[in-house]
């Protein structure tokens, strides 16, 4: 190749969006594809990809591994929960955690994972590390996908002030031959089957080099055999959690009642307004206030139909309002959180003030400020 | 009231200070300033990543060059553009909310020995101080840490020095130049190398500049960080200055509110002892979204008034996003601006909000037709560039309260049963913090590393209860139990001091409330005779209910006679309001009563109602209700206070009331209107000038003494109101005459004070008595500061008023500084008993919040020796 040619690439050769970014763009797209409910970030380093991936809906279960604690400290927190995620509780549940630990060590806190990704990971692991590594990924922790990237060697010609290695602690970087022929054998090994790609198109023409970042995606052949594989492989916690952070789910009875109860109510107290605003329109003598009033503004034939069906309309009675939880239930947010009546019930039960046969939300007015 | 925590808000920026008062600050002093300084950019230490940058507002954008993603005031977070910036931009910027460093004290020759005063009867108190303690011999070590060849980006920095953490040690904060260990390098100079990322050496240079004393400022900064450090590796929140508890919330589902426990706290240096001043803090956070509550608006008030009705609600809130850890205050609401509408990334692609959010957090936005909020970055950088930052409402979340909420009684109730808490259990919630604290190893890892610990039992100490004042009404002497703070039964149908007559007067009402109107009048002749009000007939005048029908009245009937108008209102609607009073303070100058008709509607309290409303328009006419002994001669009493206008954001206000007679029983007043960026200082210069006229012209000779109250100071405001406004003070009462020199006082009252003080009463922990005075242990040293414990408060804890005289040439001792104080706390004469501040701080927050609400213009000067503004 011609010098000067090569180093006018050299200068050229940026990538846009930068190239750590593609590569957590593609683990991001491959979780929107496949959709798995745990992953784990072998080498999270900052965290930064684990920060992405706490905002994809289907995982309920994100984990770290660092050799290096402190650098995984720094940011960890950028992982805890945010006040609205605690005003605002999602539907699914999320668990974040931490370990400090070598990926040549197994510790049964990584089994079950769906997906484990390996990002810029394996050219940092010393040669005696590297020969445990499948083992311990594709071995024990046997995940049914399996993201490896490292850095194509064949490319460092075109970076800039690239010496040997992109990043002093690398122990290695592979040429395409070298990375495909490790993850071939890896798969064949451990019953995978594996693909190649990358993040880091090469300059048009030498197409040749591959990509700047190598990517192998691992997919295991054999299905999930559940529970009985992990018993067969006890071992011991070698890793230390350093981070955990349990996300506030309705899954969690705690929010759900909370949240269930702060519907309730506020449908309640929606009804209740309508309610005494219409009456206030018809009967604006507050001599009246006391007596018993028909709503007449929804329930036209009320009066004819008050025996029937007291248990579906809300009423007014003395200094009691009476909304029945049937029509409370009715409300899509009421309705959605519970999804049956009996568990609406238990929920609110002993949270609300409920008339006597716990049919309806009651609400006493006495006290209420008539202008508002 | 409900304006008074708007109108505690930061006033404008003040301009550069001229010298000081007192004495030129030291060069040391200034050194230390300097390292605070610095310090504070310590603030951002552990910062997370600047994931993601902020969605800019469109439009107002345009012009800005750059993004200056906002920064919290004492956040530990750092954004991505202020990385960029160089670390000399940083600096400096950042509010000294302490005040540290203002040592007025050393000024005052005669409380140079003691500041103490010395009368009333002892008492045992406890407060929520603690003792913060280091090992023996402890210095913090102050480093300069230099790069060669330079490296501009902090996060690179601290990378390449870390890795030499074996050198360094593992306890360590930096800010990407100034480095603190807790421990001293084997050399002064270490030099040491680092390879980058891109293979390129970097040497580093790590110099020792400073030993730092356990009591240098520098290192009362650092204890704060430090301690917001423990705070977070607790799993607080940070939200605004102070952490909370999210994991435990108390749910208020009536209001859809939710409350969080919480802590402020700071670490200053006081009396004697460096010590944590810890409080209990409430956060209140509201589980629907703007977007939630645009929509019930909306349903509220029609589609008419819709915009309107949101700006007054939301503008100026503080709102929480669901995707990061910030908070934004609402400083706008964009209506032609939508989710679909683009803004301008760092790098310069345009991105629409969906696409943004979709992208950057895989949040899906699903109403696209919502407007966007716009928050202004408060920071000015260099050449006044001003950057905005668009918020989607469906993806934030309200917190605090609105004045609607606040105004709304029932709510109020609910949340009070949460957040009030009484001494007792004031001081358990604040043991449970202390108590993480001493359990979590982490934390007491970190304090040893540091060499730090606290002391885990409060501070105690006695403080002194002055004698109950005396109330003197028409040559009447009245004992009232001092424990109550509170005379109304004691003076009930005793003749006031001075009684105007109403002899010519309007009485202003809807058909609707004919009767009402009939009643008061009855309850209003019962009342009055014992009080010695001669009240007339008045011009009954019934109108409809509109403004313009109220004015038109106001018009045509309003005869040079008229003593005073008074309104029945039939709702509490402002504009109605806003339009009677401004016709009648600038226009057409006379005292006026609103009421609102539902108040006069109860049979079983409109007698106290009326006589209240007899005593309210007494005083807005001029007369004097009662008053306390005061041993100065030829004394004038000044009380400022500010108003800051949030909404519109456009004016600020300072009240300014000064005392023309020897009792204390009559007021001058005036005030200032000032917009954005003016100052306010030279406007109370005029208004001093006026009341020094007004108080010759009462007295027949100038005044020997003045003592100026003043309120409305904000955190971190201390050294321009002293290098600033005192001069000003000063030069005006030169300006008066060459011979003229009297004694002058300024003294800064503050409400919002941390400290908290219980009484060991009996085994348990109560309320201190009104009249209790601190003048020791939790008092500053560099300072000429006392509390008082004025008021008296039925539920939760009482909250001393902290008073700090910053300029003092009355030689008076501390001791008459005090009497005077708590005794001008008895003379607000909307209220019969002891408030938290002296009376002319009160009358000029009345004042004040008056033209800011609903007058927007200094009143008419006809006006300006009476309590109209009550």
């Amino acid at each position: 190749m011609d010098k000067n040619f090569q180093e006018e690439i050299t200068q050229i050769i940026k990538f846009q969006p930068p190239l750590y970014k593609q590569r957590y763009q593609f683990v991001k797209d491959l979780v929107e594809k496949y959709k798995p409910k745990k992953v784990a970030d072998l080498g999270c380093a900052d965290c930064s990809l684990l920060w992405m991936l706490k905002f994809c809906h289907c995982i309920e279960v994100l984990a770290g591994l660092d050799i290096c604690a402190s650098v995984m400290k720094e940011k960890m927190h950028t992982l805890s929960p945010l006040p609205v995620d605690y005003l605002q509780p999602s539907e699914r549940s999320l668990t974040v955690t931490l370990h400090h630990g070598s990926v040549a060590h197994k510790d049964p806190c990584m089994l079950g994972f769906d997906l484990v990704t390996c990002i810029e990971l394996i050219e940092h692991l010393e040669e005696s590390e590297l020969k445990k590594f499948p083992e311990v990924v594709f071995g024990f922790m046997a995940p049914s996908i399996v993201v490896i990237s490292t850095p194509n060697s064949e490319f460092n010609p075109l970076l800039p002030r690239v010496m040997l290695y992109r990043h002093p602690d690398h122990k290695f970087e592979w040429s395409q031959a070298q990375f495909q022929s490790w993850a071939l054998e890896t798969a064949r090994c451990y019953n995978y089957s594996v693909e190649f790609t990358g993040v880091g198109h090469p300059p048009t023409g030498m197409e040749k080099i591959g990509f700047c970042t190598q990517i192998g995606v691992f997919v295991r052949k054999y299905p999930q055999t559940g529970e009985s594989v992990q018993s067969e492989k006890p071992s011991e916690a070698v890793y230390k959690t350093v981070f955990k952070a349990v996300y506030p789910s309705l899954k969690d009875e705690k929010y759900l009642q909370n949240a269930v109860i702060s519907e309730v109510i506020f449908a309640a107290q929606i009804i209740k307004h309508r309610l005494l605003s219409k009456r206030k329109e018809y009967g604006d003598d507050p001599e009246r206030k006391s007596k018993f009033q028909p709503s007449m503004d929804c329930f036209p034939d009320y009066l004819g139909k008050l025996v029937i069906e007291k248990n579906m309309e809300p009423f007014v009675s003395g200094n009691e309002v009476y909304i029945p939880l049937t029509t409370i239930f009715s409300f899509p947010k009421v309705n959605r959180l519970c999804g049956t009546f009996e568990k609406l019930c238990k929920l609110i039960a002993g949270k609300v003030t409920l008339s006597s046969d716990g049919s309806a939300v009651m609400f006493n007015i006495e006290h209420e400020n008539e202008d508002n | 009231m409900t304006g008074r925590a708007r109108a505690r808000g930061r006033p404008p920026r003040q301009a550069p200070a001229l010298p000081p008062v007192g004495d030129a600050p030291h060069p040391q002093q200034l050194q230390q300033l300097q390292q605070l300084q610095q310090l504070q950019q310590l603030q951002q230490l552990h910062a997370p990543p600047a994931q993601a940058e902020e969605p800019r507002a469109h439009g107002h954008l345009r012009a800005c060059e750059t993004v200056l993603p906002e920064r919290r005031p004492e956040g530990f977070q750092v954004s991505s553009g202020l990385q960029d910036m160089s670390l000399r931009d940083r600096g400096g910027r950042r509010r000294d909310f302490h005040d540290l460093g203002v040592n007025t004290r050393q000024a005052m020759v005669h409380v140079q020995e003691s500041k103490t005063g010395f009368s009333g009867r002892m008492i045992k108190l406890t407060t929520n101080h603690f003792r913060l303690t280091s090992r023996p011999q402890w210095a913090l070590y102050q480093y300069h840490v230099g790069y060669s060849p330079e490296m501009e980006a902090r996060r690179l920095r601290s990378a390449l020095l870390f890795q030499h953490e074996e050198t360094i040690g593992k306890t360590h904060a930096f800010d990407g130049s100034i480095l603190f260990l807790p421990k001293k390098l084997e050399n002064k100079v270490t030099e040491l190398f680092s390879r980058t990322r891109n293979g390129e050496d970097v040497k580093i240079t790590v110099t020792l500049t400073n030993e730092l004393p356990p009591t240098s400022p520098t290192c009362l900064q650092f204890y704060n960080i430090i301690f917001r450090r423990l705070l977070k590796m607790l799993n607080l929140q940070q939200i605004g200055r102070n952490y909370y508890n999210p994991s435990d919330p108390v749910s208020i589902p009536n209001h859809r509110l939710m409350v969080w426990l919480g802590f402020s706290s700071s670490i200053l240096q006081y009396e004697e002892n460096i010590m944590l001043c810890a409080d209990v803090s409430h956060k209140v956070l509201r589980g629907e979204t703007v977007l939630d509550t645009m929509h019930s608006l909306h349903s509220q008030v029609g589609e008419e008034r819709f915009r309107d009705t949101c700006a007054k609600e939301l503008i100026g809130l503080i709102v929480l996003t669901k995707y990061n850890n910030r908070t934004y205050r609402i400083d706008d609401i964009d209506w032609d601006n939508n989710p679909k509408g683009t803004f301008r990334k760092s790098d310069g692609s345009e991105i629409s909000f969906v696409e943004y959010y979709k992208k950057q957090y895989n949040i899906e936005i699903s109403d696209w037709m919502q407007p966007v909020l716009i928050s202004q970055m408060k920071r000015k950088r260099g050449g006044n560039i001003q950057g905005c930052v668009a918020l989607i409402p469906e993806l934030c979340s309200l917190t605090g309260l609105t004045d609607k909420m606040r105004n709304d009684f029932n709510m109020m109730k609910d949340l009070a049963i949460h957040t009030r808490l009484p001494p007792e259990q004031r001081q358990r919630e604040l043991g449970r913090l202390l108590n993480y604290i001493q359990k979590d190893d982490n934390v007491q890892k970190e304090l040893r590393n540091w060499g730090l610990s606290f002391d885990y039992k409060s501070v105690s100490f006695t403080g002194r209860v002055v004698q109950g004042e005396k109330i003197f009404q028409s040559g009447t002497m009245f004992d009232y139990s001092p424990q109550f703070a509170d005379w109304t039964k004691e003076t009930r149908g005793v003749p006031l001091i001075r009684a105007v007559p109403m002899d010519s007067w309007l009485l202003i009402f809807t058909r609707r409330n004919h009767d009402v109107a009939n009643t008061l009048l009855q309850s209003l002749f019962k009342v009055s005779p014992a009080m010695g009000i001669h009240i007339s007939k008045p011009n009954m005048i019934e109108v409809d209910d509109r403004t313009e029908a109220y004015l038109r009245v106001l018009q045509q009937r309003i005869t040079p006679d008229t003593n005073i108008v008074f309104c029945i209102l039939s709702s509490s609607r402002k504009d109605k309001y806003d339009a009677i009073k401004k016709y009648l303070c600038t226009d057409c100058p006379i005292p006026s009563q609103c009421v609102l008709a539902r108040t006069l509607s109860k049979p079983q309290t409109i007698m106290t109602v009326a006589t209240k409303i007899a005593l309210q328009m007494n005083c807005k006419m001029g007369g004097e209700l009662w008053s306390v002994e005061i041993p100065l001669r030829q004394v004038m009493i000044v009380g400022i206070d500010c108003y800051h206008d949030t909404v519109s954001g456009k004016q600020s206000i300072a009240g300014f009331v000064a005392s023309l007679n020897q009792t204390m029983t009559r007021w001058f007043s005036r005030c200032v209107v000032q917009s954005r960026g003016q100052e306010l200082v030279d406007g109370i210069k005029a208004c001093l000038q006026t009341a020094l006229r007004n108080w010759s012209k009462w007295n027949r000779c100038l005044p020997s003494r003045i003592f100026v109250y003043r309120d409305g100071v904000g955190d971190g405001q201390l050294n321009t109101l002293v290098n600033y406004e005192v001069p000003q003070f000063l030069d005006c009462l030169k300006s008066i005459g060459t011979d003229y020199s009297p004694r002058l006082t300024v003294i800064v009252v503050k409400k919002r004070v941390g400290a908290r003080f219980f009484a060991e009463i009996g085994g348990g922990l109560k309320n201190p008595p009104p009249g209790t005075v601190v003048d020791t242990v939790v008092t500053r040293p560099e300072w000429y500061d006392f509390f008082v414990v004025s008021q008296m408060v039925k539920n939760g804890c009482v909250a001393p008023t902290h008073y700090n005289v910053v300029y003092d040439t009355s030689q008076l001792k501390p001791d008459h500084v005090q009497r005077l104080t708590y005794k001008l706390c008895h003379m607000y004469y909307n209220w019969s008993g002891i408030i938290r501040v002296p009376a002319p701080c009160q009358y000029a927050h009345k004042l004040a919040f008056l033209v800011g609400q609903s007058i927007h213009r200094e009143p008419n000067m006809m006006l300006s020796d009476r309590l109209y503004y009550l």
